[in-house]
């Protein structure tokens, strides 16, 4: 029998796996490094690799949480090593970007954390055991105390990956969870399609694995009411289609994603990030749970419907994360589930058909059980395309989506099987009043920008440029590299983190809709801005005013949105 | 005590005595340059030229690597351990450990006494001429850099990463891959070259260093065998270039090659994918936070002035809790006594 140092599901072995898959460049390499990893494991210890690896903690579908904020986090490791979590600490944060990378700095070098620490070689499965006993344990100080035991056990590099694990998100070392499954496939001798197929239903990377390392794949099984991933759309302008005619065209709609799951009066809805949302929608809960549905499972998008026409997003955000909304509320807000796919039906998945079987299938049922579904145009031309496109604008939806008739249901992956055609709704030129130091792949540079718009002959301020938003992306990295260039030439002061500077930089700022905003200094907000360009050639003087976005605004509220009466975009069967 | 200012991004001034240090402006009659990085060297060369009765100062390696990098005003050679005497103060050169020829000011007056350390590192760079300090003498003013003032920097020992880089290079090469080094031109790229020299391999260093090779030669540094960098025959060498260097084309012909971004930030993950490197090696020319605390420790000085740092929140505060008194030489510091 191997030493408890040595045995190959020992945490510390995995934790270095994994900062070794970081450091190796090329995803065929680190699929390698993990197989080989793997084929050391017993079949049990591969299902809890997998999920640590992929997932986090806790598997995705347990819908299980830690729930340990980064600031208790902090100030448990500031503690820990003796520093001051406000003066030191955050300053480490700042230049690192990456809050565990901190503290497995600070774990390393303060020798009062190097002494309270004895690794203790715990394995996966003891691993589990403590992050399971975080999520039960309520309270900041009961949560702190248990991570201090935890860090007490654990060498700073196996540290930061726990605390990674925690946040049920990505390890960041390249390696998300179709990696797992290839490297899986590698080491369990499986096809790495079959393999693909099961994680989609049953939904688990651990569960993938002990199927496919006890020869059970064949067993793998949808469960209703557990969440299968989505499948998504690649945006169009990245992508050109030769054959318009291998798509149908849907508008785009100006909701929120949803999988309704039905089986008798039992419903259960999923949002895109597969949490149930059921009790937030219970007028949907109940319509659909009276239809009395075989075991269905139904892709759509909630909107808000009101006067026969589709109501903007900002209205249905009303709704969104209020769990049993009021009487009221449901009135002012009423929403509706339009269904475009269809997953699951009478125990059998329908996810490896075509999209036309799937069509006929999907109205069939709509027709039989009466629920709206998306309406389809069959397309042939680029000009057609564009009409379309309109006429979705018009329903005061967000563009079209083209799906490929012939494809099946690729969940979880953003393919051109799918393609969404967007316009945003506009665009103001604006200039960079403070940089921040971003966190993350950009930790360290300036990546994330506070953009101001002019106010210089407005007489309600006093300022030359108030903010209009904050933007975080949108640049190259070649743009990303020049700004920080730039930047360092137009320093006034530094805030920590912050960066204010002359407003000399001026950038084409893009963005999906502009909201009021009454705690803001401009009264008005962007949602999704992001850079258009960076406009060397324009100079600070050149910047729209204040009064030219709120000139935007009016037109956009008072565009009239077309009820669906003579055009529609989605059938409710009668 | 003396007075100090700093004023933006013109170096500091020592007004009392008309010094400035590492400084930028013709205000003063005597300029002292740490060492030959471009953000150490006097930048405004036209007043310097009409102001007649200005002395420039600096250690011979430092003004000859001046000169080379196009430095054409009159410099001042003075060598370490040589007291310079004006009529206002006196001042001497301690080798500082940064980088060849890198020196630290002491600076005595009337009024108490200075030592500004420049860039500087303990245990110093291998490719330098060591770190010392004043002998039995009090410090009364520390003007040290704190570019790395945080935790979270430590330093691996000069031994430790001379090893890191040569298997790091012995690997690459030995699977047919051609090893290439990000650092700076002046002193990074000397410095690697020096702990790689027992490689048979040649080094290729790019032609913007290449120069500078000569005088580390000059003064007694072995940087093994080298040539300039010549696209056609740099396959299969041990090559050194800057980051920039590979964004303009240099080595962009050769497939199989592995890069090592060594520089005090490569400590940061986040340069992983920012540099495409395959190897990050933390190979730092300044203080670590915990070699800074040490030395300031060790000098006592009456008063300690913190530049160049991530947050001088920091470092002031592990002083003050030592029962140091320390300030941060921000860009408008003033003394107001």
């Amino acid at each position: 029998m191997q030493n408890k140092q040595e045995a190959a599901d020992n945490f510390e072995l995995w934790a270095r796996l994994v900062q070794d898959i970081a450091e190796t460049r090329g995803s065929n390499a680190k699929v390698e490094l993990c197989a080989n990893y793997f084929a050391q494991l017993a079949p049990s210890e591969v299902s809890l690799a997998c999920q640590f690896m992929g997932e986090g903690a806790f598997s995705n579908i347990s819908g299980k949480r830690a729930s340990v904020g980064a600031r208790t986090i902090g100030i448990a490791a500031a503690d820990y090593c003796g520093i001051d979590y406000d003066i030191v600490f955050k300053a480490c944060r700042t230049a690192s970007g990456s809050s565990t990378e901190t503290i497995q700095r600070l774990f390393e070098n303060l020798p009062e954390a190097r002494q309270k620490n004895t690794i203790q070689h715990w394995n996966l499965a003891r691993i589990s055991e403590l992050a399971e006993e975080l999520a039960q344990t309520r309270g900041r100080k009961d949560k702190q105390r248990i991570l201090t035991r935890v860090w007490g056990g654990l060498s700073p590099l196996a540290t930061k990956y726990f605390l990674r694990l925690l946040s049920q998100g990505s390890l960041r070392i390249g390696f998300e969870s179709r990696s797992v499954l290839q490297a899986l496939a590698r080491s369990s001798q499986v096809d790495y399609e079959q393999l693909r197929y099961a994680h989609m239903l049953t939904g688990s990377l651990a569960k993938t694995a002990e199927l496919a390392c006890t020869n059970r794949l064949d067993q793998a099984q949808f469960k209703l009411f557990n969440p299968i991933a989505f499948m998504l759309a690649a945006p169009l302008h990245s992508r050109s289609v030769e054959h318009w005619r291998d798509f149908i065209a849907e508008e785009k709609f100006d909701g929120m994603r949803c999988q309704l799951h039905a089986h008798g009066p039992k419903v259960e809805l999923f949002s895109r990030d597969l949490n149930a949302i059921t009790n937030q929608f219970p007028e949907l809960v109940e319509l659909f749970g009276k239809k009395e549905f075989p075991p269905t499972v139904i892709d759509g998008e909630i909107c808000v419907f009101r006067d026969q026409t589709i109501q903007p997003f900002q209205e249905l955000q009303k709704r969104m994360g209020v769990k049993k909304p009021s009487k009221e509320l449901m009135g002012k807000y009423p929403v509706v589930f339009i269904g475009y796919d269809l997953l699951y039906l009478d125990q059998k998945e329908t996810v490896s058909q075509s999209l036309i079987q799937r069509r006929i299938s999907l109205q069939k049922l709509a027709k039989k059980y009466e629920f709206p579904i998306s309406k389809q145009h069959s397309v042939d031309s680029k000009n057609q395309v564009d009409q379309l496109f309109e006429q979705a604008l018009a329903h005061g939806n967000e563009g079209l989506m083209l799906k490929e008739k012939n494809a099946p249901y690729s969940f979880g992956e953003r393919k051109n099987h799918w393609l969404k055609v967007k316009r945003p709704s506009g665009s103001i030129d604006t200039v960079i009043l403070y940089a921040q130091a971003g966190s993350g792949k950009r930790g360290g540079s300036y990546s994330d920008f506070t953009l101001g718009v002019s106010v210089k002959e407005d007489p309600r301020y006093e300022e030359e440029f108030i903010p209009i938003g904050k933007a975080y992306g949108g640049y190259t990295d070649q743009e990303w590299k020049d700004l920080n260039k730039a930047i360092k030439g137009c320093i006034i002061d530094r805030f920590g983190p912050t960066a204010q500077l002359r407003p000399e930089i001026v950038v084409e700022l893009e963005f999906e809709a502009i909201q009021p905003n009454p705690r803001t200094k401009a009264k008005y907000t962007l949602r999704f801005p992001r850079f258009k360009a960076i406009r060397w050639d324009l100079s600070p003087k050149d910047v729209d005013s204040l009064e030219q976005v709120e000139m935007l605004f009016r037109e956009h509220q008072s565009k009239e949105r077309s009820p669906q009466k003579s055009s529609r975009s989605f059938l409710i069967p009668d | 005590m003396l007075k100090v200012k700093k004023a933006r991004y013109h170096g500091i001034k020592l007004p009392e005595l008309s010094l400035g240090l590492d400084y930028s402006d013709a205000d003063v009659q005597h300029i002292f340059v740490s060492h030959a990085h471009a953000d150490h060297i006097p930048r405004n060369r036209k007043s310097l030229r009409e102001h007649t009765n200005l002395a420039i100062y600096a250690t011979p390696p430092t003004a000859a690597l001046m000169r080379l990098r196009g430095f054409k005003e009159d410099i001042i050679e003075l060598p370490f351990f040589e007291t310079l005497t004006t009529d206002r103060f006196t001042m001497t050169l301690y080798p500082a450990g940064h980088i060849l020829g890198s020196a630290m000011a002491f600076v005595e007056s009337g009024v108490g006494n200075i030592l500004y350390t420049g860039d500087c590192k303990t245990p110093a760079s291998p490719a330098t001429e060591g770190f010392e300090l004043p002998k039995d003498r009090q410090v009364d003013q520390l003007i040290i850099e704190a570019t790395f003032g945080l935790p979270i920097y430590r330093w691996k020992s000069n031994e430790e990463l001379q090893s890191n880089l040569v298997s790091f290079a012995r690997k690459a090469l030995d699977e047919g891959y051609t090893p290439i080094f990000l650092g700076y031109n002046l002193g990074k790229a000397q410095e690697m070259m020096h702990m790689l020299r027992g490689l048979p391999e040649t080094k290729q260093i790019h032609g913007a260093g290449y120069p500078l090779c000569a005088v580390y030669e000059e003064y007694g540094i072995d940087l093994g065998p080298y040539e300039r960098y010549n696209r056609a025959s740099s396959e299969g060498c041990v090559l050194f270039t800057p980051n920039s260097g590979l964004e303009s084309g240099f080595a962009s012909h050769i497939k199989k090659k592995k890069i090592a971004y060594c520089s005090g930030w490569a400590s940061h993950e986040a340069r992983r994918t920012q540099t495409q490197a395959h190897a990050l090696i933390a190979l730092s020319d300044h203080l670590d936070y915990f070699e800074l605390i040490n030395l300031c420790e060790h000098l006592q000085p009456k008063r300690t002035y913190i530049t160049h740092t991530p947050d001088p929140k920091v470092v002031l505060h592990e002083l003050q809790q030592r029962g140091l008194d320390a300030v941060y030489l921000d860009m408008m510091h003033e003394e107001l006594e």
